[in-house]
């Protein structure tokens, strides 16, 4: 389904700043429906291949609608994030409206409503991570991929750092998601040699 | 099913409602109301606010009295400790980022949030220490500003535009306290319903342009009416500040329009606070029209009309009461008389999610009463009529410059019973002020052919009186005529005698939410009666 | 077994037996170690013999919950003419909890025959298995299998040669620990935002697509195929404790243990036997200060509760917490308690579907609250207003994320409480800046 690890499409990180979205409790007062922009002209994600995958999905559920998260992360895997034409063309193609969709893209943390850098790293800091040293983690990666803080995509755009909540790797700890290469046991000392795999 | 009766107690007082009632409905049988604010009874309950969590006896645990059906026997408290602590809690947390801008905020005074908190919540706050969470107000759409810093994400907006409109353009986005309601940058909230989410919404948060800081809640005086819109007759609340009218809102009748009523109907009351007015009986001397009083009006009128023989038309408007169409009818009896009721055309916007609710193309709340009394809606065959008739009445029609050319050149009587005078009938005889359909009572028949009461709203300009008044005081004959009617209800008691849909029935029959005519006893008025209406 | 560490005596391993060993990835591999015998023996039964069965086993949910699995498959309607769908909860996101992951990246055709299993018990054609968006790789292995197992014939229109319907089907979340709530989980299927259902409805009446279904854990699928092949009464005898706690539990330790991963243990083996055999104790010179035995949702042990505590549902709860979904947070004498329970407060925060106003707005407030005491302008008045509003939180609400997170923080006031005072009266250094 949709287990690519590619993350291609045109859309680098311009300088999204603090993505927003992805960390809530500290972000109060940014103000709604702060959602990326899309600077160059809207081509359709679903169209031959995708076209046909999205097809043959609509054979596995009983409603559409039901593909709406599949047909999500198809966007993503295609465009790198999901912007606000994107939703339109899902919306249409399941027969939603755009209000609809955007409801549920922005109640799903994985979904970005904003240009990320090429590889996007999640690094989880809850609790069980967190007496593990998870922050110490997370400042390494920030001080070598040059992000200035989370959520932000480093100059050269090519990582963003985000937190995120546990990743269900608690007996690995520091566990983090580059795109879609799942990396136990992280130490302030492996992120250098790791970011190395990383162009 | 809906027979089978369960009997619960409610705060101590025993109510028997039909299986599968929610103790929300049940408590109001029995004359109580759950606080709340994500229930509506013409919504689905997703039962989020937990507002309306009441103690039941032997439940673990307080339960949503909007979603829990009642059970035989069931002992339910919404006054007990437990549960009042709980509402306690619900209202602490729903201020503590609400700005408390209750001084600028149009809610005030009919806010839920505000009236509960000072029912029941606590005197200060403990969320001191920190800035508030702070969002710019929003344009939803035509009349729809969106104040998040005031939403309590009840979500009936939501529900509204998904489950009744279907038209599903407001979110919930984001989640946790980060959320709020969205809508889409490329869509707008114009369903031709969309208006209903300013009445939904328990706080400020939505609000209405149009009645934008024009007057506070307290200020209102509030008139039970009938949307003169269309034919659906929708049941509604005309309010007024210092006698001009300021709103429309929709007045719940279950059997007509539940809740709502649509954006074109809301905002159709401008001409109802019209200033260019007709306000003293106008009679034609020499040519010229001179201002008289009713005494000598009314003279010339009754002259005119026992004088008169052979033919008549009534132009009549479709905004005009039972009461005043079927009086002038009753004037004109002796004449041959051909009767048309003006029936202006538009779209249909129907309110999907409500069965037989819908903005009606026939824009004529009276159309059906009309029919009734003998009028057709043929507009043009009333008006070619016109050139041959011995009497022309025009009562109060919208009529076009070409219109009013055709009458200006009739050889007969012209007499104009209007709220203003069309200008380009200058050979009319007599021109007489009356009442719009805000400043006096009266009964409209809806497409149902169920009659509904209205109520005057506000006080008549000048010397202006209701057309039946007019036209009953003919009737009386010359003179003081004790015979004449005096009110509305017994101008309506008249029309019994020659038209049997009417026969026996009276005003305090119809109530305030209207009767099925053709003798049918309608089963709703008595469930109307235990008010499920109520929000 | 303690994956990624050899097996210990003291384990039981039945559901773990095979993790490590890339070979029993694979369908032939998994049919060598005697996989898939279960479905075989299952499709000659009646359905209602399956549920029999499984009633006698006493194997109850591994999600958190505990409610008996063969009771849940008998509210299914009977045949009724609708479809009929089973929902495999595989979102794991409770922090501290990572065996559903261990299972399917190692065995996944263990849950798929569990899945297949349960699917012909009540009557379902459809099985959804619902994966955390995060779990890329466990995602992976099960891809493959289920395309193994469908083109092997064990999955598929016709299972086995029996002529009978079971299709697999891999849906991906997205980022939403509350997806893990099986109401909230069936509107993510549906293509709706995760917000937890009011009940009733059940899901066994309207459940998925308004249909029958029946929502289980990973673990607890993956147990059913043993108790076919070696009974309800051999599952039912494994028990050391207390006769409603039967079976093979895996327990996720993590934290601060020498030895962090997966134990399987027979229900009711002590805690201290896991924590000091199995797992090989504290880091050196360290002292165990506290556990959360259940996932991150639970109330906080002592050292002393939890060295006392027999590792059983009841055990657990004997001890003043819940063994949840089983995965114990262990920390040493290092642990800042008061800065842990902000970050669970936090985790909570952010993970609130926004609907219920109690959670939506009382865990984001708990958090600033913590701030505050972190930040050392804390008050006395804050312990009496944490403790309010997690009253608030609890038992009033749809589902109960903000139950768990009051859980944490009750606990942790009451057992720790001399941490919060430390820095409330300035005895310890602020954690972080003031907000």
């Amino acid at each position: 389904m949709s287990t690519a690890g590619m993350r291609g499409g045109g859309e680098t990180g311009q300088g999204a700043g603090a993505a927003g979205a992805h960390r809530g409790v500290s972000e109060h007062g940014s103000a709604h429906g702060g959602h990326g922009t899309e600077t160059a002209p809207y081509e359709r994600v679903f169209r031959g291949e995708r076209l046909a995958q999205l097809e043959r999905l609509f054979t596995l559920y009983p409603t559409k609608q039901a593909c709406l998260l599949p047909a999500l992360w198809m966007v993503q895997e295609e465009r790198g994030w999901i912007s606000e034409p994107a939703i339109g063309e899902v919306a249409e193609v399941l027969g939603l409206t755009p209000a609809f969709v955007k409801g549920v893209v922005t109640f799903y943390t994985m979904y970005h409503t904003h240009p990320v850098g090429r590889h996007f790293i999640q690094v989880c800091t809850t609790t069980p991570c967190n007496i593990c040293g998870a922050e110490e983690v997370v400042k390494a990666l920030l001080a070598q991929t040059g992000c200035a803080e989370l959520g932000a995509t480093s100059p050269d755009g090519r990582f963003t750092v985000i937190e995120v909540e546990c990743l269900g790797a608690c007996g690995f700890a520091t566990p983090i998601l580059i795109d879609d290469d799942f990396i136990e046991n992280v130490t302030p000392e492996k992120v250098a040699g790791i970011l190395q795999r990383y162009e | 099913m809906a027979d089978e009766l369960v009997t619960v107690t409610i705060d101590g007082a025993p109510v028997s409602v039909p299986k599968g009632t929610t103790i929300i409905e049940a408590a109001k049988q029995a004359g109580i109301l759950v606080p709340h604010y994500c229930y509506h009874p013409s919504l689905p309950s997703p039962a989020v606010c937990r507002m309306c969590l009441v103690e039941v006896e032997k439940a673990p645990k307080l339960m949503p009295a909007c979603v829990t059906q009642v059970a035989e026997g069931q002992v339910v408290r919404v006054d007990s400790d437990k549960a009042k602590k709980a509402r306690e809690g619900v209202l602490e947390l729903l201020l503590i980022n609400h700005p408390l801008d209750c001084p600028i905020c149009d809610q005030a005074g009919e806010c839920e949030l505000q009236d509960y908190v000072f029912q029941e919540g606590r005197a200060g706050t403990r969320y001191s220490d920190y800035a508030k969470r702070y969002s710019p107000v929003e344009d939803f759409g035509p009349d729809v500003l969106y104040v998040p810093n005031r939403c309590i994400l009840c979500t009936r907006c939501v529900r509204f535009m998904e489950d009744v409109a279907d038209e599903p353009v407001l979110n919930v986005s984001e989640r946790g306290d980060r959320a709020y309601i969205g809508i889409s940058p490329d869509q707008r909230l114009d369903h031709p319903w969309a208006g209903n989410v300013v009445d939904l919404c328990p706080v400020g948060s939505l609000i209405s342009k149009d009645f934008l800081h024009k007057a506070r809640a307290w200020e209102l005086d509030k008139t039970a009416s009938v949307c003169p819109g269309c034919t659906q007759g929708c049941n509604i609340s005309i309010d007024t500040r210092d006698d001009v009218v300021v709103r429309l809102r929709p007045r719940p009748n279950l059997e007509v329009n539940r809740h709502f009523i649509c954006d074109y109907g809301r905002m159709n009351y401008r001409w109802m606070n019209r200033g260019d007015r007709v306000e003293a009986p106008l009679v034609r001397e020499s040519g010229r029209h001179v201002a008289t009083d009713w005494d000598t009006a009314l003279d010339r009128l009754g002259q005119l009309v026992r004088g008169m023989s052979g033919s008549a038309v009534i132009l009549a408007s479709g905004r005009a009461s039972t009461e005043s169409l079927g009086l002038v009818r009753l004037m004109l009896n002796r004449l041959s008389v051909t009767a048309a009721v003006q029936v202006p055309l538009g779209d249909e916007a129907p309110l999907a999610g409500i069965p037989d609710l819908a903005l009606r193309r026939e824009r004529a709340p009276n159309l059906a009463g009309a029919e009734i009394l003998g009028y057709r809606p043929d507009w043009a065959a009333g008006l070619s009529q016109v050139p041959a008739a011995g009497l022309i009445v025009v009562l109060d029609a919208d009529l076009s410059d070409a219109e009013q050319a055709i009458i200006a050149a009739a050889p007969g009587t012209v007499v104009v019973l209007g709220t203003v005078w069309p200008e380009g009938l200058k050979n009319a005889e007599l021109v007489l002020p009356i009442t719009n359909m805000a400043e006096e009572h009266g009964t409209y028949v809806n497409r149902d052919r169920r009659i509904q009461r209205y109520s005057q709203a506000k006080s008549q300009p000048g010397m202006a009186r209701p057309a039946w008044w007019v036209a009953g005081e003919v009737l009386g004959g010359p003179g003081p005529s004790p015979s004449a009617p005096a009110t509305a209800a017994q101008a309506f008691e008249l029309l019994g005698t020659r038209w049997p849909a009417f026969a026996g029935l009276t005003h305090s029959d119809i109530g305030y939410t209207g009767r099925l005519l053709d003798g049918s006893r309608d089963p709703s008025a008595e469930s109307q009666r235990v008010d499920m209406g109520v929000v | 077994m303690g994956y990624p560490h050899q097996s210990h005596p003291k384990e039981n391993p039945v559901l773990s037996k095979h993790f490590g060993d890339p070979e029993a990835r694979t369908y032939d591999g998994w049919v060598k170690r005697g996989g898939y015998q279960a479905l075989r023996k299952v499709l000659g039964m009646t359905p209602e013999a399956v549920v029999e069965e499984i009633k006698t086993s006493g194997l109850r949910g591994r999600g958190g919950a505990g409610f008996p699995t063969g009771l849940k498959w008998s509210l299914m309607p009977k045949a009724d003419g609708r479809p009929h769908y089973l929902v495999c909860n595989a979102d794991e996101s409770e922090p501290g909890t990572f065996k559903d992951r261990e299972i399917m990246r190692w065995t996944p055709h263990q849950l798929l025959e569990g899945c297949a299993i349960a699917a012909y018990a009540i009557g379902a054609e459809r099985c959804y298995i619902y994966i955390r968006g995060e779990f890329t790789e466990p995602f992976r292995v099960m891809a493959q299998a289920v395309e193994e197992a469908t083109s092997r014939g064990a999955l598929g229109s016709n299972v086995l040669g029996t002529g009978k319907r079971i299709e697999v089907i891999l849906h991906r979340g997205a980022g939403a620990y509350i997806c893990g709530e099986e109401t909230a989980m069936l509107n993510s299927i549906e293509g709706k935002r995760g917000n937890p259902r009011i009940k009733p409805p059940y899901p066994a009446q309207a459940g998925v697509f308004g249909m029958p279904t029946t929502i289980n854990n990973v673990e607890t699928l993956a147990a059913v195929p043993h108790i076919i092949t070696r009974g309800g009464e051999w599952y039912k005898g494994l028990s050391l404790s207390n006769p409603k706690s039967t079976g093979t539990k895996l327990i996720s330790v993590c934290g601060h243990i020498q030895r962090p991963g997966n134990y399987e243990v027979t229900m009711g083996t002590p805690m201290r036997e896991l924590i000091y055999d199995m797992c090989g104790g504290m880091r050196p010179g360290r002292t165990l200060k506290a556990v959360i035995p259940g996932g991150s949702s639970v109330p906080i042990m002592t050292a002393a509760e939890a060295e006392d505590c027999l590792l059983d549902y009841e055990g657990v709860v004997a001890k003043g917490s819940m063994l949840g979904s089983a995965g114990m947070i262990v920390m040493d004498d290092t642990t800042d308690m008061v800065y842990q329970i902000w970050r669970l407060a936090r985790f909570y925060a952010h993970e609130s579907c926004a609907q219920c106003t109690q959670c939506r707005e009382g865990t984001a407030w708990s958090v600033r609250i913590l701030e505050r005491i972190l930040a050392g302008k804390g008050k006395q008045e804050h312990f009496q207003l944490l403790l309010d509003l997690s009253d608030n939180m609890t038992g009033k609400t749809i589902c109960v994320l903000s139950d768990s997170c009051a859980a944490p923080i009750v606990s942790g006031i009451q057992k720790f409480r001399h941490e919060f005072e430390a820095y409330i009266q300035g005895a310890r250094e602020p954690a972080m800046a003031a907000v």
